[in-house]
């Protein structure tokens, strides 16, 4: 591989004289993708700053440049900080509970069964084909005081369940069920996947070593696991923070403001009753701040946070 | 000992026991059947209203999953007394362009980003990667006043225009053709293939798994989608399966029809289930490489 022959050389002179007969057909291959991704991901980003500026001139439909004002204006509202509030808590209900949940249930998944693996799998994984739409309706049921499930199970076990989507406290905890559940499947996929990908020698050198199970989940499947925990964290802060259309079913943002999140005041701001698609854009923009911030750390840490054992 | 000298074994953390095999098992069948049932019980839950008539739904004294007689009238009344085939038609409009599209796009981007070279190349496909991370709270408001300015709102263009094109499909078939050899381009160029007829003719065919891993990828999301259609339409012809529901939600709910709204549910959902059911295997060795990329 490091030994360089002369016709290897003249291989790769090749490339550069294709280069200029096969660039301008490459750019025809490309063009296409290129169009939507420029007037669809690239120019809104743009646009959106310049959106983000703007306000509705009191007595008329004019908007007029108000600068970085919607930005400070948000900064100091109440109502803002209570919408982060609001993503903050979805995010540290969903993420933790989530991601402890898959990894219990992939490894048992990924013991070797003989029979039923199927099975088990295609009951596991089936939410992960769930639109946010289908997971609202059909826990709006579940929910249902009157004919719904859950109070019902509960007051079997003695518990007399709450009013679960009309009360303050426990409308966020409705909605956050409801993700985690959706995102359940997803996440039991990507953590098997993870343990599949474990060096089988490693459990054999603990066992060695005289390691037990837990011992050997301890020591050699969690380590080996963290870069893949790590992509789940940052997949599902991000999934978390965006949630949107289980809350536009269960609860819309309600009761009150108790389950209006981020994306929802955008909603909210731009698209119900009047529309201040300044104040949305300005706050979009925030929130993307944001996300884009977690993006780039992931990018980072898989590269230099996350080290084998 | 070196680690060369073990035999590799399908032994993973949670050891299969030598002795008493069969007993040793029952403990995981039990556990995840019980969690199996768990996770799909809203599912099951769904299908079996669907198929309670209404006097049993709010005549009981506690709710039960399994009628005591069955009956079709609840798909009746969501299918007759609603625009659902209208929505459902749409759903499939919207998702059928958006996933063709995505597809032969995501093949000829990636297709030229594997083989050809040529400048500003590694710009180009950093621009790929780039807008992976760029979240929709950014993009759907200027894309909203974008396509309303066009005209577009309540049409099929408005619906798909911007999901023509898929990043991660780019991405995806890139990966995948970087992995087929070169020599078999080479070969095929000596042979004086075009490079039109060497990726339909041959590049394509090698490449089914990934292909079709993608198709299903985006045929879920795109059926899916719930935020851009519900902004982008509100003309009653013009919604998707995904936002009739909530309307249908809404004006049943008063009359605590569960029944009917579960058909709906069902109607709604029946799609991606059979995609489920039947291509389960591509789309968790899809989902599974994304997560081990990245």
């Amino acid at each position: 591989m490091g030994v360089t022959t002369t016709a290897d050389r003249a291989v790769r002179t090749k490339p550069k004289r294709r280069y200029k007969r096969g660039s301008s057909k490459a750019y025809l291959f490309l063009l296409p993708t290129f169009v939507i991704l420029f007037t669809f991901i690239y120019f809104p980003i743009i646009e959106s700053f310049r959106l983000s500026q703007n306000r509705v001139a009191p007595f008329g439909s004019q908007e007029i440049s108000v600068g970085f004002d919607n930005y400070t204006r948000l900064l100091q509202s109440s109502d803002f900080w209570d919408t982060v509030k609001v993503s903050l808590w979805f995010m540290v209900g969903a993420v933790p509970i989530g991601i402890g949940l898959s990894v219990i249930i992939a490894l048992l998944l990924s013991y070797p069964l003989r029979r039923l693996n199927w099975f088990y799998r295609t009951l596991i994984f089936v939410p992960v084909v769930i639109s946010s739409a289908i997971a609202g309706t059909i826990f709006r049921l579940l929910y249902n005081p009157v004919v719904g499930f859950f109070n019902h199970w509960l007051g079997l076990i003695g518990i007399d369940g709450p009013n679960w989507l009309n009360d303050q406290s426990y409308a966020v905890v409705a909605v956050t069920i409801t993700v985690v559940w959706r995102q359940l499947g997803f996440n039991v996929i990507i953590a098997l996947a993870g343990i599949q990908n474990i060096n089988e020698q490693l459990y054999e050198a603990a066992k060695i070593d005289g390691a037990g199970v837990f011992a050997r989940i301890r020591y050699v499947t969690l380590p080996q696991l963290t870069p893949t925990l790590f992509f789940l964290a940052v997949v599902n802060v991000i999934i978390s923070l965006q949630a949107f259309g289980e809350i536009n079913i269960l609860t819309d943002g309600g009761p009150g403001r108790a389950t209006t999140n981020l994306v929802y005041q955008v909603f909210i701001d731009g698209f119900v009753g009047t529309r201040f698609l300044g104040r949305a854009s300005a706050q979009a923009f925030l929130l993307a701040i944001l996300i884009i911030g977690i993006s780039i750390v992931q990018f980072r840490g898989l590269g230099k946070r996350v080290h084998y054992q | 000992v070196t680690a060369e000298a073990i035999p590799r074994t399908e032994s993973v953390a949670v050891e299969r026991p030598k002795q008493r095999r069969s007993f040793g098992d029952a403990p995981i069948h039990v556990s995840l059947l019980v969690i199996g049932i768990v996770i799909s019980m809203p599912i099951v839950i769904a299908f079996f209203i669907s198929f309670t008539p209404l006097a049993e739904l709010v005549g009981r004294a506690d709710p039960e999953i399994i009628p005591d007689t069955w009956t079709l009238e609840n798909y009746d009344t969501a299918w007759n007394a609603s625009p659902f085939p209208r929505y459902m038609l749409n759903s499939f409009i919207q998702t059928g362009i958006i996933t063709i599209a995505q597809v032969v796009l995501s093949v000829l981007a990636g297709f030229a980003l594997a083989m050809f070279e040529f400048r500003f190349k590694n710009l180009l496909f950093g621009l790929v990667i780039g807008s992976l991370i760029v979240p929709f709270e950014l993009t759907f408001i200027p894309n909203f006043v974008l396509i309303s300015d066009l005209g577009w709102a309540n049409t099929y263009q408005g619906l798909t225009v911007p999901f023509l094109a898929s990043a991660f499909g780019v991405f995806m078939m890139r990966q995948f053709f970087l992995t087929i050899p070169r020599d078999l381009y080479d070969a095929a160029k000596i042979d004086g293939s075009s490079d039109w007829y060497y990726l339909w003719r041959v590049m394509v065919p090698l490449s089914k798994g990934a292909i079709s891993a993608f198709t299903i990828f985006a045929f879920l999301s795109a059926w899916n989608q719930y935020l851009w259609p519900l902004v982008i339409t509100n003309d009653e012809s013009m919604r998707t399966a995904q936002i009739g529901i909530r309307f249908f939600l809404v004006n049943q709910e008063r009359a605590t029809d569960w029944g009917a709204i579960m058909a709906g549910t069902v109607i709604v959902m029946i799609p991606t289930l059979i995609v489920f059911l039947f291509a389960q295997k591509q789309l968790v060795k899809g989902i599974a490489a994304s997560g081990l990329k990245g």
